[in-house]
């Protein structure tokens, strides 16, 4: 007879595919930034554009304009992107830098998934979060005047497509942006100032060296005039912006793609030495 | 035995400084110790061994796959960090079920396997509160739990009763006993000598990135034959007793340490043990107790660290 040592062997377990995995990081991302911060600012933003875009289109019924460019009106004014900006910096800051900071993304990674998988999750909540903002408040404003009689189902449809249409490619960039920082610090404050800073400060050298050099493709730089650029076109408003609307689309998405990359290029070269 | 762990020559470089310097060394199954003190490499071992480092130079396996990567074999390790972090605002419950629906088991299979690491751990009555106020102690046995929920071949902790109170180091030491008897591996860190001690006599001593010895703490201890062994006698009398021990050639030197007690260093502690009962009957004399004052993990690592500088 011999002995030897015990050699153990999990029992028999079906494990769920890893978009499922990912998905149970994606919920808890989503739950855990609904605090005072993101939660009050996207309601900001909802009463903002609700107020805003309802108003408008009333005022154009009684005035004769069209409806779409009252939809179109909350990309008027640089609030909408200030009010979508802070939106960003409350839910995304935090995403990756306090996983880093707290070093608590090893529980994750130490699990059968890989980065991309942890990004995706990550990106996909700060992503929901900014669509809430971006798309929510449009489309109840649509719902709020068709139920007011001020617009037609037809219309009322075509405004819902373009909210969707601007806002996603919004959330995409400004989950990008946040993205980045977020994996570049590990605090968040300094992700979410870095966040507002960048995209303000950038926004506003790019119009004013546009205005200086009188060379508009500058302008493609700036992420007010790429947002109300496209606005303007997705709800069929005549614009006087001097860039093409589908070239500020692409824009926008490269960007937040690119600087999503950067992030996940960051968080696979992090090393922390912890003894 | 079958190695679970095996590293060869393997090098990590964080910038200019060396986590791991060509660690070697093979962890067989059942409990093993890595013993270092801070700064050794250890951490840096397991966070290669978790697959969130790579190693610049070497070989590491576990289980019998490279270790870096997140394949599916991840199922079959579990990881223990030594860092206190946790998902603070999720309650202890919600952590471990999180960590096992990332694992890729069901809601309820999840929620079943989170109930019962957290019994084992000990944590049932604090599993709805959040962790973030969580004592030091707690948040060491939540990551326990964590890492032992999926049910693992391989576990790995490090330094998994820093924090611990004394009855929790105790329980806790407990359930890695029994998950060794279960079957499980286990490699766990300590650089507090005692604990790993009394864990197992499988050992590896890490100092500056480098494996200075493996194998049988007791073993390795007999092997240190370039320092003499340190033995603490009780007599009524010690000046009888240390003529007659100065007989004995191996006998390196006697301290009278206090009024009843003797401290002999030996070269051969064999040899001594052999033949004490016999000097003890044949000049007449009495000796309350004898103790080995350095056959433990710590003075084995002092003496090769010190080998080695």
């Amino acid at each position: 007879m011999s002995i030897s040592a015990p050699r153990y062997v999990s029992g028999p377990v079906v494990h769920v595919g890893r978009t499922t995995r990912a998905l149970a990081i994606f919920r808890r991302e989503l739950l855990r930034r609904a605090t005072w911060g993101p939660l009050l600012a996207v309601a900001l933003t909802w009463l903002v554009v609700v107020a805003a875009a309802t108003f408008s289109v009333a005022f154009s019924s009684l005035t004769g304009f069209s409806a779409m460019s009252g939809f179109e009106s909350p990309y008027e004014s640089v609030a909408w992107i200030l009010l979508i900006l802070i939106v960003a910096a409350t839910v995304g800051a935090g995403s990756l830098a306090d996983d880093i900071g707290s070093r608590a993304i090893t529980l994750y990674l130490s699990r059968p998934i890989n980065l991309s998988d942890y990004l995706v999750a990550k990106a996909g909540a700060t992503g929901t979060w900014l669509l809430i903002a971006a798309v929510g408040p449009g489309c109840v404003a649509v719902a709020l005047t068709t139920a007011l009689g001020y617009v037609s189902a037809s219309t009322a449809l075509a405004a819902v497509g373009a909210y969707f249409a601007v806002g996603i490619v919004t959330a995409v960039f400004f989950t990008g942006v946040t993205l980045v920082f977020s994996s570049v610090t590990r605090r968040s404050l300094y992700a979410g100032v870095a966040t507002f800073g960048a995209v303000l400060s950038i926004g506003v050298s790019a119009s004013v060296v546009s205005g200086i050099t009188g060379n508009t493709q500058i302008l493609y730089a700036n992420p007010v005039t790429l947002t109300q650029t496209m606005a303007e076109a997705a709800f069929g408003v005549s614009s006087s912006s001097p860039l093409n609307p589908t070239t500020c689309a692409v824009v926008m998405v490269l960007v937040g793609v690119v600087l999503a990359t950067l992030a996940w290029w960051r968080l696979a070269r992090i090393e922390v030495v912890g003894e | 035995m079958t190695a679970v762990v095996d590293a060869e020559a393997v090098t990590k470089r964080y910038g200019e400084v060396l986590g791991l310097n060509g660690f070697s060394a093979s962890f067989a199954e059942g409990i093993t110790g890595l013993v270092g003190p801070n700064g050794a490499g250890k951490s840096t071992l397991f966070r290669l061994l978790a697959g969130q480092l790579k190693a610049d130079q070497g070989r590491l396996t576990l289980l019998g796959q490279p270790a870096w990567g997140h394949g599916e074999f991840r199922h079959r390790v579990g990881y223990c960090p030594e860092s206190p972090a946790l998902f603070d605002w999720m309650t202890g419950n919600d952590l471990v079920t999180t960590l096992l629906r990332v694992d890729g088991f069901s809601r309820t299979e999840a929620a079943e396997r989170s109930a019962r690491a957290m019994t084992e751990v000990g944590l049932t009555q604090d599993g709805d509160r959040r962790v973030r106020v969580y004592s030091k102690g707690m948040r060491q046995r939540v990551k326990i739990a964590q890492c032992i929920a999926h049910d693992p071949e391989l576990i790995l902790l490090d330094e998994p009763l820093n924090g611990v109170d004394p009855v929790g180091r105790a329980s806790l030491s407990a359930l890695m006993r029994q998950l060794s008897s279960a079957g499980h591996h286990l490699i766990v860190s300590s650089h507090i000598l005692y604990e790993v001690e009394r864990l197992t006599d499988q050992i590896v001593m890490i100092a500056n990135g480098q494996a200075i010895a493996q194998g049988d703490l007791h073993r390795i201890r007999d092997l240190i034959d370039s320092r003499p062994h340190v033995i603490d006698l009780e007599t009524p009398d010690p000046r009888g007793l240390a003529r007659a021990l100065g007989a004995w050639d191996h006998v390196v030197s006697i301290e009278f340490v206090d009024a009843g007690r003797l401290r002999v260093m030996t070269r051969s502690p064999d040899t001594f043990y052999a033949a004490l009962p016999g000097l003890v009957v044949t000049e007449g004399l009495t000796v309350r107790s004898v103790r080995s004052a350095d056959d433990n993990l710590d003075a084995v690592f002092r003496y090769l660290s010190e080998g080695r500088r």
